[in-house]
């Protein structure tokens, strides 16, 4: 199971506690949309090659 | 083959990520369906929404969000048609259809 | 066939009772379906609303609230953050909904 966490902003402290528990012993990968002139490319790839995508606030 | 893509907005604020991912998903030759709901609906107003739905293969917007957001539900905006002011069933597609999905 | 399984997040007011009705839209779809309400206190829901968080139990689904008020008002499930994260680790969508 291959976690993609995308972040529209800065995660705050309960983000970082979900993050830690969904991806525990689990493979994840991150992309940050809060980014100047995110690379979108990247992105869909990245969630191609994920089981799964949470895009947090 | 590319995977599919569906996407979820429920953030009125990302119509910006929404476009960024339809075209580079659309580049890769991915099939790609956009769900628009609650206050996310006031994106189908904004003047870069018809493009949205010209470059996807599918949108549509919750009809009952979009008459609670104080739309009437006769002014469909420009891009959709009459059958694409749907239900929440269309997120239930894009879950159960599509290989990847986001939500924003 | 494997049904899926849904979370829905809620962290402000106005996008609450909203998503509880998206929550609803997929467990009529024949999903696990499941929402919750952090960090915000809501109000306490109307009839029609709780009708359908009713419905949403009848089909094995429910909400959730990280704030005891919400809990006490509504009658919503109380979780804390760690119990949600290990219930997201088995969801296959999970979704934080509308604005922070």
């Amino acid at each position: 199971m291959k976690i993609l966490n995308v972040y529209r902003s800065e995660p705050d402290d309960t983000v970082k506690k979900l993050v830690e528990i969904v991806t525990r012993d689990r493979e994840s990968d991150t992309f940050d949309l809060g980014a100047d002139n995110p690379d979108y490319s990247v992105l869909v790839d990245k969630i191609f090659a994920a089981d799964q995508t949470i895009c947090w606030w | 083959m590319a995977k599919s893509l569906g996407i979820f907005v429920t953030n009125p604020d990302n119509f910006h990520h929404v476009f960024g991912v339809v075209k580079a998903a659309k580049a890769k030759g991915s099939k790609v369906k956009v769900f628009f709901t609650w206050t996310a609906t006031h994106n189908a107003k904004l003047k870069e929404f018809p493009a949205l739905c010209e470059l996807a293969d599918d949108v549509s917007i919750c009809v009952d969000s979009y008459k609670k957001q104080g739309y009437d539900i006769n002014d469909v905006p420009a891009g959709l048609s009459p059958k694409e002011m749907a239900t929440q069933a269309q997120h239930g597609i894009i879950i159960e259809d599509f290989d990847s999905y986001i939500s924003f | 066939m494997e049904y899926k399984k849904v979370c829905l997040m809620y962290r402000h007011k106005d996008y609450a009772v909203d998503g509880m009705r998206s929550a609803l839209g997929l467990a009529v779809e024949n999903m696990y379906s499941y929402g919750v309400v952090m960090d915000t206190e809501i109000e306490k829901l109307d009839e029609h609303n709780l009708e359908s968080i009713e419905m949403l139990r009848d089909m094995e689904g429910e909400i959730y609230s990280t704030v005891p008020a919400n809990v006490e008002k509504n009658g919503f499930e109380p979780i804390t953050i760690e119990e949600l994260g290990e219930k997201l680790r088995d969801m296959s969508i999970v979704i934080p909904y509308g604005l922070k």
